[in-house]
């Protein structure tokens, strides 16, 4: 069964072991959903995600590959969403208000995350600060898209032009 | 692994105008394509697409 309901923030669609959410807010449009399973991933289908395109764990591979939180999924049986390591952050997370108090004293910065997409940008993730063009700011939990192709026409960052010049690497 | 903890860590990332992108900091660096994982201290990631030792900078990025 394919379901498309929204939450907030998003849509989510499930199949009959796992739910899939999904942030538009949160795309970078960086492609590797329907690069990777355009069985389920089409764009220029509505809706978007068909659950009944793929096996459960072909579409949790994809999701996971996302570079961004815009995909997330999770198990329908809550008693299988077992925290697994911190890297796994795309097992939507759950911040309730109290849980928002411990982040903030929390003493440790996050980890960096440096992840090199395939013929994509580089994608970082945690606690940094970012210098370009004069400017240096502080990002905290936050995730940034760096052009490698460079035919991005808002660079430093990515803008997907990586897909239109066809940009191997 | 190795533990340098000098209190706080400070990841911190430079866009070099016309260059690469330069990562100081305590950094795990994911390259999916090799299934690596790197740690390190420095590096130096191509953002100009010519590089020939990708994801790395090569100092392609000068020859016009
Ligand atoms: S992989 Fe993630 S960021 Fe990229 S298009 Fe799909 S949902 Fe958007
Ligand atoms: S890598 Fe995405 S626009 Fe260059
Ligand atoms: S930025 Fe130095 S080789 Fe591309």
């Amino acid at each position: 069964m394919s379901r498309d309901q929204s939450f907030s923030g998003g849509r989510k669609y499930s199949n009959d072991e796992i739910t899939v959410y999904w942030k538009p807010s949160a795309c970078i449009h960086a492609s590797y959903c329907y690069r990777e399973l355009l069985e389920v991933f089409d764009p220029g289908r509505r809706p978007w995600v068909d659950m009944k395109g793929a096996s459960t764990e072909k579409i949790i591979e994809t999701v996971n590959m996302c570079p961004t939180e815009a995909l997330t999924w999770k198990w329908n049986e809550e008693a299988k969403n077992q925290p697994v390591g911190s890297d796994q952050s795309n097992h939507i997370r759950f911040r309730r208000p109290e849980l928002l108090a411990q982040d903030a004293n929390a003493p440790e910065e996050n980890p960096v995350t440096i992840k090199i997409m395939n013929d994509g940008p580089i994608v970082l993730k945690g606690d940094f600060s970012l210098a370009y063009s004069g400017i240096n700011k502080d990002f905290r939990e936050a995730i940034v898209s760096i052009c490698r192709c460079g035919a991005s026409e808002h660079q430093p960052f990515c803008d997907g032009q990586h897909r239109k010049i066809g940009f191997i690497g | 692994m190795e533990e340098t903890k000098s209190g706080k860590s400070k990841t911190i990332i430079e866009v070099i105008d016309s260059g690469p992108l330069k990562i100081t900091g305590n950094i795990v660096l994911k390259d999916f394509k090799r299934d690596k994982e790197i740690p390190m201290g420095e590096v130096l990631l191509c953002r100009c697409g010519k590089s020939s030792d990708k994801p790395f900078c090569d100092g392609s990025h000068k020859n016009k």
